[in-house]
């Protein structure tokens, strides 16, 4: 498996500071993007203490093995063990920022989202919480593998609300779930199979809030290397007015192709079908 | 150059820099900025440089004009502001640089992600839309049910990513001769369950048609990966 990676930010033309973080662990195969809230600096600290947190501590459980059982939180069933240290990891940072928010009245009332990605040969993990976004670019189609923890996501998930509404309502931006508000949070983690040619990208809402799914894709696909393609889509975001920090980490897969279809291999599913004939008349 | 770029659904349609002292807004076609939808009045809104500010007029439309949650009548433009006209929106581009007034910080408060709490959330919904109580929708888990004589049953499918093939690691195993260690997986994503074609000898059909790649799994799908079959279903969950 063959991973290129590339991250950038910019503090958009609208701000005085950037509060988003990020985070490229390549060894480790680790991709963290946190967009932080709250007032004066507030929003900075949350989501360095959010990149920081999550990539210390599922470093160490990696390196170390640890036992699920063992976790900063209860394991979740339905996941791997290394989706189970992302997750712990997650709702570690949050902790721990939510015990700091309590603690110092300048960082009152401070949070963050976060997305993270990791990936090997035979596992991709997506996790986030809030409305920054992973998506997946596979065969030509892109899908988001994060869910958005906002009030209008959870409105169209009822039926309440369509997605025309919700791109203009004057809410779109207030969050349901966040690091930092609450003493545990909910994270949603996805896990699958990576594929040759896959192109991961992670993104604070700057980006999506000015560049549309379908570009998302069109970009995606066309662009050559991730360098080029976080430098195509922040200098649309800046020509469309920049209103927020905006952070970008592409992640392209390469390597991965499944075994050439020689004309030995086209025999080789014609004895495949016999195999399967014959294991059908052996059931019988 | 100062311009409103004009957007809907978070695309971009057109772009209209300030080439003359206004830029009128409305259905009608002698308006500068044309939005052809039934919620625009015919002649909706006007935008006037003055000096140096820009500022916004409303003009009596049906509707409504607002900036950010706030219906307003005038209102002068700071950079970055989100004019709401019917389902569109005008960002307003200005000038390049700092000047960022108190005002105006406060009046973007709620294009910044917020967090609010639930008692907050209803109550900003209930001012929204008319007080729909906010209910979880019912959850549903996968189920793959083996119809081929296998004797391996139904099995629930929960975890995110289920394995398929010989490999005792799987959470589905199957035996064959041809059988991959990992012939096929089945993950569960936000938009619902995909069955994924990972190797092996065997071949894996959806419905009877082939599938190389990818494929989203739909309720009461038939699925064959070599001599087995099974059909997948959705369950809703009991909540407790």
């Amino acid at each position: 498996m063959e991973i290129k990676t590339s991250g950038i930010t910019d503090v958009g033309l609208k701000r005085d500071h950037n509060e988003d973080s990020y985070f490229i662990d390549d060894p480790l195969h680790l991709y963290v993007v946190a967009d932080g809230m709250g007032g004066h600096l507030a929003g900075e600290v949350a989501s360095q203490i959010a990149v920081e947190m999550i990539s210390k501590s599922y470093r160490t459980w990696v390196e170390n093995q640890t036992p699920v059982e063992e976790l900063f939180a209860a394991p979740d069933k339905s996941l791997s063990a290394k989706g189970n240290y992302i997750l712990s990891s997650i709702r570690l940072a949050n902790r721990v920022i939510y015990e700091m928010a309590l603690e110092y009245k300048q960082y009152h009332g401070m949070g963050t989202t976060v997305v993270g990605l990791h990936l090997s040969p035979d596992l991709v993990i997506a996790a986030n919480v809030g409305d920054s976004r992973i998506y997946l670019i596979r065969n030509d189609r892109i899908e988001k593998l994060s869910r958005d923890h906002t009030i209008v996501s959870e409105q169209i998930e009822m039926g309440m609300m369509s997605e025309e509404e919700a791109a203009t309502s004057p809410l779109r931006h207030i969050l349901t779930r966040n690091l930092g508000s609450a003493e545990e949070t909910d994270p949603d983690v996805f896990e699958l199979v990576p594929a040759h040619r896959d192109r991961f990208i992670l993104c604070s809402d700057g980006l999506t809030d000015l560049v549309a799914d379908e570009e998302l894709l069109k970009m995606g696909r066309e662009a050559d290397d991730p360098e080029r393609l976080c430098r195509q889509l922040m200098d649309l975001v800046l020509k469309r007015g920049a209103h927020d920090n905006t952070t970008i980490i592409a992640v392209f897969v390469g390597g991965m192709k499944k075994a050439k279809k020689g004309p030995l291999a086209r025999i080789g599913l014609t004895l495949a079908d016999l195999a399967v004939g014959l294991q059908r008349l052996i059931k019988k | 150059m100062p311009r409103l770029i004009l957007m809907f659904n978070k695309q971009v349609i057109r772009e209209y820099p300030f080439l003359k002292d206004s830029i009128t807004v409305g259905r009608a076609e002698d308006n500068t900025v044309v939005i052809d939808n039934l919620a625009v009045s015919s002649y909706h809104a006007r935008i006037d440089r003055a000096g140096t500010d820009f500022i916004l007029t409303d003009l009596q439309s049906t509707n409504g004009t607002f900036i950010n949650e706030n219906r307003v009548v005038t209102h002068k433009l700071a950079h970055g502001d989100n004019v709401s006209i019917g389902k569109h929106i005008l960002l307003f581009v200005g000038e390049k640089g700092k000047a960022e007034s108190e005002e105006s910080d406060q009046k973007m408060s709620l294009n910044k992600t917020m967090m609010l709490d639930t008692a907050k959330q209803r109550e900003l919904l209930a001012k929204q839309k008319g007080a729909a109580p906010v209910q979880k929708p019912i959850e549903r888990i996968g189920v793959i049910s083996f119809v081929d004589g296998s004797g391996l049953g139904d099995i629930e499918l929960n975890k995110k990513l289920t394995k398929i093939g010989k490999s005792e690691s799987s959470e589905v195993q199957l035996s064959g001769l041809l059988m991959g260690a990992t012939a096929a997986t089945i993950s569960r994503r936000p938009a619902g369950y995909t069955i994924t074609f990972t190797g092996g000898m065997t071949k894996l059909k959806v419905n009877g048609q082939v599938v190389k790649e990818s494929i989203d799994l739909k309720d009461f799908d038939t699925v064959e990966i070599g001599a087995y079959k099974f059909q997948f279903y959705l369950k809703d969950v009991k909540r407790d």
